[in-house]
Parts: C-alpha cells; sequence; structure tokens
C-alpha cells in the first residue's frame, strides 16, 4: 500500500522538528534533582558554564539578586524550607537556558518510632511506625520482624502506609519477637528495634455500641449495655473482661466498676436527675493490657413528673369556657371608639387565660363604666 | 569440652522417670460430683494464682541468679532445655485438640515442670529461697491433682510414661554454671508460659462444659471427644 510510506515520512518529519523545537526552548537535560540539609550552605554551579560566565539565576521563574552570585555560581546560605524550588540559570545575553536544579531542603531522619499491639489475639499483631520530626523529603522505610531467628512477613496494611500486620505462626512462645525499622532519605539514615513477648502487647480495642439508658420508675439506675470490639476474633475462647467508668458531668471523680464477664451492667448509686458520663474499656481475661476508653455514653436517670404542673394545665381550660360567654358583650363594648372617650374603661381585650375572678373583675369594670 | 546444657535436665529426667510412678492424688474426695464444670473452674482459678504467685518467686530467683538473666531485654537464643515441656504450639493445632488431649498434654508438662523445679529446690542457696519455691512446688502440686480430678471426671486415663522416652543420660563433665543458670532461666520462662496457656485452655474447656450440660452431655464428651 502507498499510504503508510508518506504517513511514516510525516511522522519522522514532525518528530524531528519537535527535537528542534525542545532543544531550543528545553534544556538540554531534565532538572537536576538535589536534597540539602536544612541550615547549610549550598553553592549551585551553572551545570558546565566557565566561572567567569555571564549568567543570570532564577528560581521558580522569579530573578535572584546579583550579590548572590560567585562568578556563574549561586550560593545560598543558611538554608531555609522556603529555599526549596526549581532553579534555573540562563546565559546573560542570550537568555539561553543553560541549567536547571530542583532543590529540596530537609532534613535526615531522626530515629523512628515504633510500636507494635495484638488487638487481634491470637490471629497476630500489628506494628505502626512514625518519625517524631519531619524531615520535609521523600523517606522510605524497611520492617523486618525476627521471632528467635526466624524471618516472619509483616504485610503492608492496604490503607495505612506505615503500618504491617503479622500473623502468629505459634502460640504460646517463650522466644521474643525481634522487630526492626530502618528510615532512610537523600540526606541520611536511621534505624531502631524493638523487643517483646507474645503476651506483653495484647491490647484490645476499646467495647463498641456502648449504650446508657435510664430504668423506668428507677431514678437512681442506669443501665448499660456494650458490646466485644469486633475485632477481637474470638470471645469465646479468650475472653474479655471488662472496666466501665462512670461520673455525673458536675463532677470530676469517677467511680469504677470491673467486671469479669458480660456486657451489661446497671449503675444503681447515680445521682437522682444528673447527667452521667459513662466509658467501657476491655482487657483479655489474663494477658495484656487494657484497651483505650470507648466512646462516652451519655444518659440521665428516669425522673419523675412533677405534680403541680397537671393541676394548674386544669385551671385554663375552666376560665376559657366561662369567659368565653361573658367575652362578646364587654368587647362590643370596648371596641366601639365613641363609647371610649368619655374615660377609661379597660380598652384591652380579656385574656383567655385569665382566672375566672379576674374576668368577671373587668367585666363589672366595663359595665360600671357604661353606666355612668 | 563437651559443655551440653542438657546435661541437668537429664540427671532430672532421671529422677522425674521415678516421681512419675507415684500416683498423683485425685482432687476428687466425694462421689456424686455435679461433673467435671466446678473442677475446671477450680483447675482455672488455680492457673490464676500460680502464675500470680509466679510473677514473684521469677523476679526473686532472677536476681539471685543475677545478670543478665534478670535483665528485662534478656533475650537468648534456645539453646539447650530440650527434655523442657514446650507450651508452643500452632494455632490451629493448639484450636483442634480434643478434650482429652488438651488435658494431657497439661497434664504431662507439669510433671515434668514440677520435678525440674524440685531439682531447682535442692540447688537453691539460701534458705528463703528454698522456702519459696518449696511453697510454689506444694501448689504446683495441688494443679495436677486438680487436673488429674477434672480427667478422672470425664474418664480420660491419666498419662503413664512410656519406657524409653526420657532421653539416655550418659555422666559427663559438670557443665558450666552459666549453662546451669540458662537451664533454670528456660524452666521460669516455660513455666509462666504454660500457666498461660492453661488459663487459655481450661477456659476452652469451661466454655464446652456449661454447667446446664446435663450429666448425658458429659458422657458423650467423655467418649466422642
Amino acid at each position: 500500500m502507498a499510504a503508510p510510506v508518506p504517513w511514516a515520512c510525516c511522522a519522522v518529519l514532525a518528530a524531528a522538528a519537535a527535537v528542534v523545537y525542545a532543544q531550543r526552548h528545553s534544556p538540554q537535560e531534565a532538572p537536576q534533582v538535589q536534597y540539602e540539609r536544612l541550615g547549610s550552605d549550598v553553592t549551585l554551579p551553572c551545570g558546565t558554564a566557565n566561572w567567569d560566565a555571564a549568567v543570570t539565576w532564577r528560581v521558580n521563574g522569579t530573578d535572584l539578586a546579583a550579590d548572590l552570585l560567585n562568578g556563574s555560581q549561586l550560593v545560598l546560605h543558611g538554608l531555609e524550607l522556603g529555599h526549596s524550588g526549581l532553579y534555573a540559570c540562563f546565559h546573560r545575553d542570550s537568555w539561553h537556558l543553560h541549567h536547571q536544579v530542583l532543590l529540596h531542603v530537609g532534613l535526615p531522619p531522626r530515629e523512628p518510632v515504633l510500636s507494635c499491639r495484638s488487638n487481634t489475639y491470637p490471629k497476630g499483631f500489628y506494628c505502626s511506625w512514625h518519625l517524631s520530626t519531619p524531615t520535609y523529603i521523600p523517606n522510605t522505610f524497611n520492617v523486618t520482624v525476627l521471632h528467635g531467628s526466624k524471618i516472619m512477613v509483616c504485610e503492608k496494611d492496604p490503607a495505612l502506609k506505615n503500618r504491617c500486620h503479622i500473623r502468629y505462626m505459634h502460640l504460646f512462645s517463650t522466644v521474643k519477637y525481634k522487630v526492626s525499622i530502618s528510615v532512610s532519605n537523600a540526606l541520611g539514615h536511621n534505624a531502631t528495634a524493638i523487643t517483646f513477648d507474645e503476651f506483653t502487647i495484647v491490647k484490645p480495642d476499646p467495647p463498641e455500641n456502648v449504650v446508657a439508658r435510664p430504668v423506668p420508675s428507677n431514678p437512681r439506675r442506669l443501665e448499660v449495655t456494650w458490646q466485644t470490639p469486633s475485632t477481637w476474633p474470638d470471645p469465646e475462647s479468650f475472653p474479655l473482661k471488662f472496666f466501665l467508668r462512670y461520673r455525673p458531668l458536675i463532677l470530676d471523680q469517677w467511680q469504677h466498676v470491673e467486671l469479669s464477664d458480660g456486657t451489661a451492667h446497671t449503675i444503681t448509686d447515680a445521682y437522682a436527675g444528673k447527667e452521667y458520663i459513662i466509658q467501657v474499656a476491655a482487657k483479655d481475661n489474663e494477658i495484656g493490657t487494657w484497651s483505650d476508653w470507648s466512646v462516652a455514653a451519655h444518659a440521665t436517670p428516669w425522673t419523675e413528673e412533677p405534680r403541680h404542673l397537671t393541676t394548674e394545665a386544669q385551671a385554663p381550660e375552666t376560665t376559657t369556657s366561662t369567659t368565653s360567654s361573658l367575652a362578646p358583650q364587654p368587647t362590643t363594648k370596648i371596641c366601639d371608639p365613641g363609647e371610649l372617650g368619655s374615660g377609661g374603661g379597660p380598652s384591652a381585650p380579656l385574656l383567655v387565660s385569665a382566672p375566672v375572678t379576674l374576668a368577671l373583675a373587668a367585666a363589672a369594670a366595663t359595665a360600671s363604666d357604661l353606666l355612668i | 569440652m563437651d559443655l551440653r546444657a542438657g546435661d541437668s535436665w537429664g540427671l532430672l529426667a532421671c529422677l522425674c522417670t521415678v516421681l512419675w510412678h507415684l500416683p498423683a492424688v485425685p482432687a476428687l474426695n466425694r462421689t456424686g460430683d455435679p461433673g467435671p464444670g466446678p473442677s475446671i473452674q477450680k483447675t482455672y482459678d488455680l492457673t490464676r494464682y500460680l502464675e500470680h504467685q509466679l510473677r514473684s518467686l521469677a523476679g526473686t530467683y532472677l536476681n539471685y541468679l543475677g545478670p543478665p538473666f534478670n535483665e528485662p531485654d534478656f533475650n537468648p537464643p534456645r539453646l539447650g532445655a530440650e527434655t523442657l515441656p514446650r507450651a508452643t504450639v500452632d494455632p490451629d493445632v493448639w484450636r483442634s485438640l480434643n478434650d482429652k488431649l488438651r488435658l494431657t498434654q497439661n497434664y504431662e508438662a507439669y510433671s515434668h515442670l514440677l520435678c525440674y523445679l524440685r531439682g531447682l529446690n535442692r540447688q537453691a542457696a539460701t534458705a528463703e529461697l528454698r522456702r519459696s519455691l518449696a511453697h510454689f512446688c506444694t501448689s504446683l502440686q495441688g494443679l495436677l491433682g486438680s487436673i488429674a480430678g477434672v480427667m478422672a471426671a470425664l474418664g480420660y486415663p491419666l498419662p503413664q510414661p512410656l519406657p524409653g522416652t526420657e532421653p539416655t543420660w550418659a555422666p559427663g563433665p559438670a557443665h558450666s554454671n552459666f549453662l546451669q543458670k540458662m537451664d533454670d532461666f528456660w524452666l521460669l520462662k516455660e513455666l509462666q508460659t504454660w500457666l498461660w496457656r492453661s488459663a487459655k485452655d481450661f477456659n476452652r474447656l469451661k466454655k464446652k462444659m456449661q454447667p446446664s450440660a446435663a450429666a448425658v452431655t458429659l458422657r458423650l464428651e467423655a467418649h466422642g471427644f
């Protein structure tokens, strides 16, 4: 076919044109990436240009003052985070771009913080890590887990990038686990390790769905229920015990109750009418440590409805029925402007909620005015 | 010089075979018991009591051994002490243990551990240590009896030592003081781990034998799994 040949020819020409264009309008090479330490001094040479070449430096497109130059080299003292950016040097006359440096100012890593915990005993445990101070540049972490002399696989968490998971291959082991982590970036390297027994890192997640309810007809009781954490895989064989704490919002002192089984408890010494805050924690019956406190539940014990409110509610109803029969007569009289001119009868309409006696008195007063 | 850390265990294993043949006294001392439920609870409670007692005993003993044994970060490789009964087990295997095997493993482990502890007691330097160890040994004997009681209630035979399972012990040079201390360290470590495991074992047994379960269910348990 004749068609592809001209197409190929066009493609080659287009590519050549692109290369020429790129060479004229872009640097010879991609920007060089350079990492420098915060607070240090750095001298950036303008690529391969001579020391005495006439150049201009720009950072992120903004010109830099000539007093920063040492010949054709850019000198930066006391690097700060703000110094990070794209530095470019141009031939002063032709404005030809000679060299580019992408500068990142950062720090070497400090000793990482590493911790491991088993909230899914006896399935496995996880380790998580972080740096106590930021480095401002990318870091890579490497975790190794040893059980005695055996290397164990630590699987990366699908969601969290500073966590990995280990499955227990043996239970009730007397041999300690050693977890080591090394962190490195362009400016340095650091590492740490922790050693622990299987039992010491067991710490369940807090109990879930903590609900506190008042108990009807019991002004000093609150019923609290909760569920074992869903991450605890086998509450039957590895039962949890619970710790409950509660206090009225207005006091600082907590009351504590330890419960060896069951996921419900009734508080019987609550102060009547006071709102309470209640939390629960969990722990394996024999090993490990207590979980963090659960999300707090709030509740106020049941209180009786006060009696006097009920009798007052009845009185206004009788008043309205009486006044409605009386009201029309005085109202029509009051609303007549001519009648009001002589002097003061009650101008305000009768209130429906007023007691019977007041209504009658008002009506009498109006009537007496009219008689004058 | 062939320093085998297991030599002291060989000696004690020899003594243990003698002690094996002494019958363990069952915890049940009256007929008509309401099944093994209360015995299992009692056994569980005993493991908790012993674990608590061991914590202070181990602390004292490790201090007596001196550094590095009493350092919290001490993490030696598990060498020697091969005849010590190991609590460690594959998670799936542990879960699928039948009741008889679960109880047997506990019984055998504590029988051995008790024997080794008595050997430790003989060598202990201070009178106070000997007193604490002796007290612990008595409690451990009680645990053994309790386990035997549960097994008897369920109709399981008490395990008898098979001839030839004890390691052959050839008289060799007395191994170093340090290796002896290592053996002591592992004994205490293994004892602690067994007590934690037993708590879990008896939890599992407790769940299977709820007090409401009739005697019929117990018979099924005894003969089935």
